[in-house]
């Protein structure tokens, strides 16, 4: 870095230079009644993040219970009831209160700093996207605790989860909680969309978006189309559950298969929706640590979208083994196979990337290539099973298993990695430590595969999932045996980056506005970005201002990344702090405990979460203009 | 450092080339193996599984080489070179687009077309075997040779055997990866899956699984499938078909009982006086000789390892009275008010798996443990603390119910247990 050469006239922001390391971190404290009363979109991210770092730590804790129990045969560390509460919130868990908020922790930070926005379109119903997300997440997850967690999979495929077969409270807890969560993916998805559409800086064409944007976006599109659908089948299920109605009730004639088809509906579009944010972020890693621009930006936009539409046509790839008919199970074979496709368009184009690039391994870098890598693995099993006679020998085996961890973990959980490596200094004005970091990369890549990998085999050699147990001399014990050993390998990982983080946070390296070099927009501002983000709304001419922008982004950069002004010297008007996002939350769960609870909760949560609405929608967004 | 990076990228490239070798060199150490098909279902399967394990490994090699090769070769040397600011190339994008389009059409052909063969109605001389799931058991239903069994069935190689499959109560998926691919057995529907074992297989046990989440004991769902001779199987079905009873003096329970657990129940049969209820009139010495795998010829993979809960305590030096017990399954133990043995008209619950051979069956509760004293005795006593979540009642007296959470006053003593398992052991 000594050797790079610096333009004095306007200093680092020559192309693919890094800012020099500042003295000092700038820091934005908050009390704790900051933080509760927060519209912010960076503090409601930073809520995000930790909090699902937290769930994350709690479904991995699940896993390595699993895993211990299957680390060798006829075990019975803990029941089979036990046992099936924690593989439903393993499941319930990382997809719903991990996965999906680490995502939206980067939809909240980035998406407002790469569009050029002081926040997004609607700051208050952000943070009570956030508070209903935290709410939820509780409600769903305490009940373990005290033995009565969700114990039907993630799943929860009627009739096992009607009254009849389900009479405990175990199923309330889970239809209660998914539906709740849903509220706040959907407020989320309807704000992140209004957000991208209305308030691009001037310049900022929809084909100059970050691909990160871009990607999360399109997710936002599905979260809005699939969550609906699960919120009607869920609703069915409360409504047979609560009131007695016969929608999933076999005894009655209902259709165990309604579920299946409207929870697929929903549930396949949601594997995009929970690894599309992370092909965004390897997106962003990839081009600069190699100092290049993505490798066909339009193409990749295209096969996102793609990815979108045919996402909610393949649903019944998951239901082969149902007997829907040779017709539907050739039409969503074949749909399933197109979308491979596209995927592979983007896998292709990020080796693009890379190649005739200057590729530099970071930890991030290091994790977005893992990602692709990992994912590759994903995608090739994933057409494996597309095939629906050949699925009829992997499906509900542990070949899935290694299936979709090799995309959700390989994929997802790489790709955010990457992006948390990438995007740290951005958040917290510090470096997250580099030397552990690889150590930490090198220690996830190696467990991952050794947790995984092996599960092919078991699969293949007949193992179902989840089972509690399983018998000795079945020719499974030492898949198994290496799969719990990578499970605690993640487990020692994990606890190195938990370490890591914490530490880089109080001590690490300041990081100043740019310190990879990067070109995109959030690179413009410091680190940690001011309340405002942007002290002069940024004029957009290209992909990558930093890069390749002419003298306006330029312009704008400088102004952009040296302020230290205060929002109210500069004269910008921020929204109002305020609790009763969080109140309406509050209410509103209490609302739906009523339904466990007692019926006459129900109306005092109601009559409360209208009170608090009023106030919150009769009371200002924001100090009136100047 | 790069070659070191290197080496472990390809670890797991090197693990997986280390167990697909172990796995051609052992294939027999995998019994429920997929890749050893037993079946012409299997067969239509493992040969678009090779195909799609022929193309996956070429674009995994491709694709994996390429991103190392990428990474490797254009390392960052130097912090001050700008490498080419190329945004795209069409004709390479518009190639990695067709060429995954034409592997997958020769992926779509041959499935389209498996697709339809396997799932055409089955052939008409076919063995139609009506399976029913249940929490977390199986029951099997010949149509044919009018009888039922549970957790066990036997089928005759060479001849396809249309499975025609319902459920009790939630959705369940009957799979035997050695012969076929699953299907689901789902409440309110009926669904098949059909095929036909090679005639030229060995005369042993396949284990059965059942694979869709079913509540506490779906890890415990097991069943066995035997493939057997023509004749052996004609010979199993008329002795199916036969009522149960347990074993008259031994001179004749000799021959009927070669396997292993048998000289038990002859013992019992030995110390005690004839029974008072007509055991079975209408037993002859060619249903006794009937076909049964013998005990020897089990695999190992079949025989259940589960150990035994040490909750349950239970004298197994108590000997039996089977007479006794046949009372008692009718009267204090209730057990008929579930249980079938066919023969016994006082014996005809429908609730639970049908009884009237039970002592010649491998293993008890859906595959768990193995048929034996040990294992019966405390089934009987308290399945509840045996296997998660069960129907069956708690029978032992003084024994605590895991589900009602309370402990029984009344219940069979012991020696009743003892009296139960001698008869349900003598129902070969």
């Amino acid at each position: 870095m000594a050797t790079t050469v610096i333009d004095t006239s306007i200093p680092h922001l020559q192309p693919y230079v890094p800012s020099p390391v500042p003295a000092t971190v700038q820091t934005y404290k908050s009390t704790v009644w900051g933080w509760l009363t927060t519209t912010d979109h960076k503090k409601i991210g930073t809520l995000y993040l930790f909090t699902a770092l937290f769930f994350f730590l709690v479904g991995g804790l699940e896993a390595e219970i699993i895993r211990a129990q299957l680390g060798a045969p006829n075990r019975h560390l803990v029941s089979a009831e036990t046992y099936n509460q924690i593989f439903t919130m393993h499941g319930t868990t990382m997809i719903f209160l991990a996965i999906m908020p680490l995502s939206s922790a980067f939809f909240n930070f980035l998406i407002p700093l790469q569009i050029g926005a002081r926040d997004v379109a609607f700051p208050r119903l952000n943070a009570f996207s956030y508070w209903v997300y935290l709410f939820g997440g509780l409600f769903i997850s305490i009940p373990i605790l005290f033995g009565h967690g969700p114990n039907a999979g993630w799943f929860g495929y009627a009739p096992l989860t009607t009254k009849a077969y389900s009479p405990g409270v175990n199923i309330d807890f889970w239809v209660l909680g998914l539906q709740i969560l849903g509220i706040s993916s959907l407020a989320a998805g309807f704000n992140f969309i209004t957000t991208i559409i209305n308030l691009r800086a001037p310049g900022m064409s929809l084909m100059r978006m970050p691909m990160f944007t871009w990607m999360a976006f399109i997710v936002q599109f599905m979260i809005v189309f699939a969550f609906p659908v699960i919120t009607v089948a869920l609703f069915f299920l409360l409504m047979d559950r609560f009131f007695g109605t016969q929608f999933y009730e076999v005894t009655s004639g209902g259709d165990p298969l309604l579920w299946q088809h409207l929870f697929w509906i929903f549930g396949h579009p949601e594997v995009y929706i929970l690894v599309l944010p992370a092909f965004g972020l390897v997106s962003e890693v990839l081009p600069t640590f190699s100092k290049k621009p993505l490798f066909g930006y339009p193409v990749m936009v295209y096969s996102g979208i793609l990815i979108g539409f045919l996402g909610f046509g393949v649903w019944a790839h998951h239901m082969f083994a149902v007997g829907m008919g040779p017709i539907a199970d050739s039409v969503f074979g074949v749909t399933t196979m197109l979308i491979a496709i596209p995927t592979g368009v983007k896998i292709f184009n990020w080796i693009g990337t890379i190649a005739q690039g200057q590729f530099k391994p970071t930890s991030a870098s290091l994790f977005a290539v893992g990602m692709v890598a990992l994912f590759t693995i994903g995608g090739i099993s994933g057409v494996m099973h597309s095939s629906p006679p050949a699925d009829l020998q992997q499906t509900d085996s542990y070949f899935i298993v290694a299936h979709f961890h090799y995309v959700m973990f390989g994929g997802s959980i790489m790709g955010i990695f990457a992006g948390i490596y990438y995007y740290f200094p951005k958040m917290f004005g510090r470096m997250l430590g580099e030397k552990l970091g690889k150590v930490h990369f090198w220690l996830t890549f190696v467990g991952m595969n050794l947790t995984f990998f092996p599960m092919h085999f078991s699969g293949m050699l007949g193992m179902p999932r989840r089972v509690y147990t399983y018998d000795a001399g079945q020719g499974w014990e030492l898949f198994n045996a290496m799969s719990t050993y990578g499970a605690y390998l993640l487990a020692v990982a994990t606890l190195i980056f938990i370490y890591n983080f914490f530490k880089s946070k109080k001590s690490g390296r300041p990081a100043g506005p740019n310190p990879w070099g990067a070109g995109t927009l959030e690179w413009t501002i410091p680190s940690p970005p001011p309340p405002y983000n942007f002290a002069v709304l940024p004029t957009v001419t290209s992909r990558y201002p930093l890069w390749e922008g002419k003298q306006a982004d330029i312009e704008s950069a400088r102004i952009n990344q040296q302020s230290g002004k205060s929002a109210e010297q500069l004269g910008i008007v921020l929204p109002y702090g305020t609790i009763k996002p969080l109140l309406v939350a509050l209410f509103m769960i209490a609302m739906f405990s009523g339904l466990i609870v007692g019926h006459w909760l129900i109306f005092v949560g109601a009559a409360a979460m209208v009170l608090a609405l009023y106030g919150w929608l009769t009371s200002p967004l924001e100090p009136e203009h100047h | 450092m790069i070659g070191n990076h290197r080496l472990r990228r390809l670890a797991p490239l090197g693990v997986a080339a280390v167990l697909a070798l172990a796995l051609a060199a052992c294939a027999q150490s995998y019994p429920n193996s997929t890749f050893t098909p037993h079946s012409d279902l299997g067969r239509s399967i493992d040969f678009l599984w090779n195909r799609l394990m022929f193309f996956g490994t070429i674009v995994f090699v491709l694709v994996e080489g390429a991103l190392v090769y990428v990474v490797i070769r254009y390392r960052r040397r130097s912090e001050d070179v700008i490498p080419p600011q190329t945004h795209g190339h069409v004709a390479l994008e518009i190639t990695w687009t067709l060429i995954p389009a034409a592997i997958l059409a020769f992926i779509a052909v041959p499935t389209v077309r498996t697709i339809f063969e396997t799932q055409a109605p089955a052939p008409a001389n076919s063995l139609v075997i009506e399976v029913t799931g249940h929490q977390w058991w199986w029951e099997f239903r010949y149509p044919e040779y009018k009888f039922a069994t549970a957790n066990e069935i036997y089928i005759p190689k060479g001849r396809t055997v249309d499975l025609v499959l319902q459920s009790g109560d939630v959705i369940h998926s009957f799979w035997v990866p050695q012969l076929a691919g699953k299907r689901d057995a789902i409440p309110n529907h009926t669904n098949h899956i059909w095929f036909t074992p090679d005639s030229n297989m060995a005369t042993t046990v396949w284990n059965g699984f059942c694979t869709e989440y079913c509540g506490d004991s779906h890890g415990e769902m097991h069943f066995r499938v035997v493939t057997v001779n023509p004749d052996q199987f004609a010979s199993w079905v008329s002795h199916q078909q036969a009522p149960g009873f347990f074993s008259p003096p031994p001179a004749v329970a000799a021959p009927a009982a070669p396997a292993a657990p048998a000289p038990a129940g002859a013992t019992i049969a030995a110390a005690t006086p004839p029974p008072a209820v007509p055991a079975n009139p209408t037993a002859s010495p060619a249903q006794l000789a009937s076909y049964v795998l013998p005990r020897a010829q089990v695999p190992e993979y079949a025989i259940p390892h589960t150990p035994l809960p040490d909750a349950i305590k239970f004298d197994d030096r108590l000997q039996g009275d089977p007479a006794a017990g046949e009372k008692l399954f009718v009267g204090a133990g209730t057990c008929n008010a579930c249980h079938s043995v066919t023969g016994n008209p006082l014996a005809v619950g429908m609730i639970g798996p049908n009884l009237t051979h039970v002592g010649s069956r491998i293993a008890i509760a859906a595959g768990m443990y193995v048929n034996d004293k040990p294992h019966l005795s405390r089934w009987i006593k308290n399945a509840r603390i045996m296997k998660s979540g069960v129907l069956m009642p708690t029978l032992g007296k003084g024994q605590y119910d895991p589900q009602t959470k309370t402990t029984t006053s009344a219940g069979l003593s012991d020696q009743q247990v003892a009296d139960l398992v001698a008869y349900l052991q003598a129902l070969k």
